[in-house]
């Protein structure tokens, strides 16, 4: 889950062009400027492209937080 | 009491929907009052149709909408082509599944305002087409979906009659189900019907056809043209609305220019009396494809010239 957070912790900085950015499992759109629905999508397909998976768009939008999407992300690598 | 319709929806978007609050504030943003009056008109028919909870279903279910159209038009952005290229696929996928389909409906209701591209559409055929139309006309609905603007119509136009024609069952029982909220039940019958199938109804019968975001959703759009052009009386209007580069998970036909639609309507004996071309206010980044939605108020020539 770990390496996980740090991969998604580079993807986010690039996202979001902040090279200070700090993710945890908690963190919510509330914490993140620009954290949009567009912004959202963006994050899940350089996420897809980066982990080797594809997320149905129910998962995507129902994620809550940070920690939701490792989970998700750890899922969809095991299969 | 109906001006916290609005008030309450938005609170429910910022407190559930956080990622959402942006676009959602930006449509409220472009024409406040005008957005508030279509807005709590249509929150207003939703909640007598649906219910106490009816709004915060309908705001959950225009999420995930939205959600499934921005990823369709990523997905867009790295194929360069649209997910679906058949009727039969999508309908086997999505049009045959009646859960998600009520909440597709439901989630593309409020689109008309929620989305600010789509509250000047809604302004352009309450201000430009509604008002062209005889307050006793006879309309037909071509696709409803969730029957929204043929019920706005019945509520302009206090003696004007409508049949309305889906393919969905879900269509049609949410679109029964608006009309009663809004009073009008007893000027409108829907039926499930083919929509290419209408020109079996008698010719030129129709003051006024309407058809929203159908023209996309067909493999051959030129035939809907056909059937439109076969309702409507010499002189009637039509309003018709489609998308352009605008990925969904059950849109086929990929339209990429205006003039596209411009010359459908040109072929079918519609003269095009007033576009609009909207698009959303902001893009994915670094895209190529701008979505667009375009609406066409169209009358039907007399002759070929005229």
């Amino acid at each position: 889950m770990e390496s996980i957070l740090e991969r998604l912790t580079e993807i986010f900085r690039e996202v979001f062009e902040n090279d200070e950015l700090v993710i945890s499992p908690q963190t919510t759109a509330k914490d993140i400027e620009g954290w949009d629905s567009l912004m959202h999508v963006t994050l899940i397909v350089n996420v897809e492209n980066a982990f080797g998976v594809r997320f149905s768009s129910t998962k995507v939008a129902g994620l809550k937080n940070v920690g939701e999407l490792v989970d998700l992300i750890a899922e969809g690598t095991r299969s | 009491m109906k001006g916290e319709l609005i008030d309450n929806l938005m609170a429910y978007v910022h407190t559930r929907h956080p990622r959402s609050a942006r676009g959602v504030e930006e449509a409220r943003a472009v024409y406040p009052e005008r957005f508030n009056a279509i807005a709590n008109m249509f929150l207003g028919w939703l909640q007598k149709a649906r219910g106490e909870r009816g709004i915060e279903n309908s705001v959950d279910a225009f999420v995930q909408f939205t959600t499934d159209v921005n990823l369709a038009q990523a997905r867009y952005e790295a194929s360069g082509r649209y997910q679906h290229k058949s009727f039969a696929e999508v309908y086997a996928d999505h049009y045959s599944q009646k859960e998600a389909m009520d909440d597709y409906l439901w989630g593309i209701f409020l689109t008309n305002f929620l989305w600010a591209h789509h509250t000047e559409i809604s302004l352009l055929y309450r201000d430009r087409f509604l008002s062209k139309l005889p307050t006793a006309a006879e309309l037909v609905e071509i696709a409803p979906g969730h029957g929204g603007w043929g019920v706005w119509a019945l509520t302009v136009l206090s003696q004007a009659r409508l049949k309305g024609f889906d393919i969905s069952p879900s269509a049609i029982e949410i679109a029964r189900s608006i009309c009663r909220a809004a009073g009008a039940g007893d000027r409108a019958v829907y039926l499930e019907q083919n929509a290419l199938n209408l020109t079996m109804l008698s010719p030129a019968s129709a003051d006024a056809v309407i058809c929203s975001f159908l023209v996309e959703h067909l493999e051959q759009p030129s035939q809907l043209f056909a059937v439109i052009s076969h309702l409507l009386k010499p002189k009637g209007y039509a309003f018709v609305t489609g998308a352009l580069t605008a990925a969904q998970v059950d849109h086929i036909y990929e339209f990429r220019y205006e003039s596209e639609l411009v010359k459908i309507c040109e072929d079918h004996g519609l003269r095009v009396l007033e576009t609009l071309s909207a698009n959303p206010r902001r893009t994915l980044p670094k895209a190529r494809f701008l979505p667009r939605s375009m609406a066409l108020i169209v009358q039907k020539r007399i002759n070929d010239l005229f």
